[in-house]
């Protein structure tokens, strides 16, 4: 097992709101490794978000504040560079997918422009080699006619098309990861799936580690190596991929894997679903997160909160009651 | 024509074609604006005008002295002359040369100092830098413009330019508000935020990557002013706050107070027409430039 490239321990991240402070993140843990892609799954407000953005310290403070943890990067406490010296790492050494290739592009430059920007900033390329350099990399993502198609506008072009362009300027200064915020939401499920292999492909190629972040747990299956499933702000499972959809710990997971429809199945059936709302972030229950909604829960479950242990085998759950426990 | 062709040509002019970009967008969108064309073309004739006194090729005479003073038209004074015998022509030419430079120095100056400050409110919005730029714009605001450039006037010895300062220093505010609004509209765009993550210090954002995108506002705010400072100028002018050397089309009306009671309205009738044909021509320049820069309105 290789060192990890991205550490995250017990990171936590508060949001000041007129109404109180809401706790976004609570105590947020995982690695990765180089080469390694980890799926970070749940719902919409769960945190997925405000995870890649605090490992690129691109909260929006006021008002968010990182509290408590440490994001190591390569042995390095991002928490505690500076501006200046996230600067040098942000977009070199980890780069960042949009979830909205509709406005993740600036409307008024070229491509060769806003792609020519990046490259002659970080790898300090002539005017001349960051454009040809671009058109290389349009082609390794698939874009038709680089060559033309690099002296477009962001609206000349379609929602995969401007997707591409941006993975193709993530991966352009080869960095050593990738945060992907819902690469592949915006687009529709044809496009998806092309869009998704391409990442794949060339983070392979280039060993890139990536930090892949959805709600579709289809994607996950396919392109991670690892997941971690987040519920209201904490990691609630954490396991290899196989392993998860085989043998979901988690009831939150359980129930999640339970409401993804089933084509291939004979008889008209209820989709099912998990009962209940997630709590509010103001008036956290204090006992587990998930036990308004969990059939297994006990008194225990109401009363103290179960914390992330191991489970053997590169798992952790944070549950009393794990499905392998029955 | 029949509803469809039309149509048809309608959808060709807006879709757009390979590689071209969002002026040359606009600029095929305004060559379709008959009336738009035609102010253009007006302004452009002032504009050669205007460029023609600055190299000494037309009305040069402005200031000669002629032997008949309010003198009727004729062959050789076409508008006639006034009370000291000068060619109201040749003076109502040279007035356009004096309001482009008022208006283009305004124009371009209120709109860069708008721009820039009014980017950097707005980006950095609810912060102190904002507090401070929209303090010194609200009270800038709250001054009345005449008593302003009085005062500007005379804190500057009467200096020729204190009115170009006085205008400058009061017309940017508008700018700035437009600007400040559309940054704050524009940061929250994913954009901005690629722009941080791949490591952009924040001056080149603001700068490099919000404020192009408010260049149609820009180019539409700025006719907005350049007719603006070419009215004050007239205006004040008039007054005896605007031209010291030369003349205007302020200083032609003031003179005509005199004349008209006499029933000589040669003077006021030449800077009368050339001012309200120019500001005319620029409203309806700014008007079709707004429509072919907007990029919500789909013909």
């Amino acid at each position: 097992m290789s060192l990890p490239l991205l550490e995250v321990s017990k990171l936590s991240v508060e949001f000041s709101t007129e109404a109180g402070v809401v706790r976004a993140l609570d105590e947020v843990s995982f690695v990765i490794r180089p080469g390694e892609t980890l799926g970070l799954v749940g719902e919409s407000g769960c945190g997925k978000s405000v995870t890649s953005l605090a490992i690129l310290g691109l909260i929006p403070s006021p008002p968010g504040r990182v509290v408590g943890g440490q994001i190591l990067f390569n042995g390095r406490d991002l928490l505690s560079l500076a501006e200046s010296e996230l600067r040098a790492i942000r977009g070199k050494e980890i780069a960042m997918i949009f979830q909205e290739p509709m406005t993740a592009l600036n409307p008024v430059f070229t491509i060769a422009t806003q792609m020519g920007d990046v490259l002659r900033r970080h790898q300090g390329l002539s005017r001349k080699q960051a454009r040809a350099a671009a058109i290389d990399w349009l082609g390794k993502v698939g874009i038709p006619s680089p060559g033309q198609r690099i002296n477009d506008y962001p609206h000349q072009l379609s929602g995969g098309m401007r997707q591409r362009v941006m993975i193709a300027m993530a991966l352009s200064c080869e960095p050593k990861l990738i945060v992907a915020d819902e690469p592949t939401t915006a687009l529709d499920v044809t496009i998806q799936a092309q869009v998704l292999e391409e990442i794949v492909k060339l983070s392979e190629e280039f060993r890139t580690a990536m930090l892949l972040i959805t709600h579709d747990l289809g994607v996950v299956a396919e392109t991670c190596n690892r997941a971690c499933v987040m519920y209201c702000g904490k990691i609630v499972e954490q396991s290899p991929i196989a392993a998860l959809f085989a043998q979901p710990q988690h009831p939150y997971t359980s129930g999640l894997l339970g409401s993804v429809p089933r084509i291939r199945s004979d008889r008209l059936e209820r989709l099912p679903t998990i009962e209940g709302m997630v709590p509010d972030l103001l008036h956290l229950p204090q006992g587990c997160r998930f036990g308004d909604r969990c059939d297994k829960a006990q008194d225990r479950c109401v009363q103290s909160q179960p914390t992330l242990r191991e489970i053997g085998d590169e798992r952790q759950v944070s549950c009393f009651y794990p499905n392998s426990h029955d | 024509m029949n509803e469809a062709a039309s149509m048809d040509n309608r959808l060709q002019a807006a879709e757009p074609r390979p590689g071209e970009s969002l002026w040359a967008k606009a600029w095929r969108k305004f060559l379709q604006d008959k009336l738009g064309m035609g102010a253009f073309a007006v302004a452009l004739i002032y504009l050669l005008i205007a460029v023609a006194v600055w190299l000494g090729l037309m009305g040069a005479d402005w200031n000669a002295l002629g032997d008949h003073s309010l003198a009727p038209m004729s062959a050789e004074h076409w508008m006639g002359t006034n009370r000291n015998g000068q060619d109201v022509y040749q003076r109502a030419i040279y007035s356009t040369k004096t309001a482009f430079e008022v208006g283009l120095s305004v124009a371009i100056m209120s709109t860069i100092i708008g721009a820039a400050l009014g980017a950097v409110s707005g980006y950095f919005s609810g912060g102190w830098l904002d507090e401070i730029i929209l303090w010194l714009k609200g009270t800038l605001d709250s001054i009345p413009f005449y008593l302003f450039v009085a005062a500007v006037a005379f804190a500057m010895c009467s200096h020729p330019y204190a009115m170009h300062v006085a205008m400058i220093a009061t017309f940017w505010t508008t700018t700035a508000r437009i600007v400040r609004g559309e940054v704050i509209k524009l940061k929250s765009f994913e954009f901005v935020e690629a722009a941080r993550a791949i490591g952009l210090p924040q001056s080149l954002i603001i700068f490099r990557h919000i404020l192009p995108n408010t260049s149609h506002i820009l180019l539409v705010q700025a006719t907005i002013v350049f007719v603006s400072a070419i009215k004050s100028e007239v205006i004040l002018s008039f007054l005896g706050l605007g031209v010291q050397d030369g003349v205007s089309w302020g200083l032609m009306i003031a003179e005509s107070t005199q004349e008209v009671t006499v029933g000589v309205f040669n003077n006021f009738i030449a800077a009368s027409a050339m001012l309200f044909v120019l500001v005319m021509a620029f409203n309806l320049f700014s008007d079709a430039l707004q429509d072919a820069l907007d990029p919500k309105k789909v013909q």
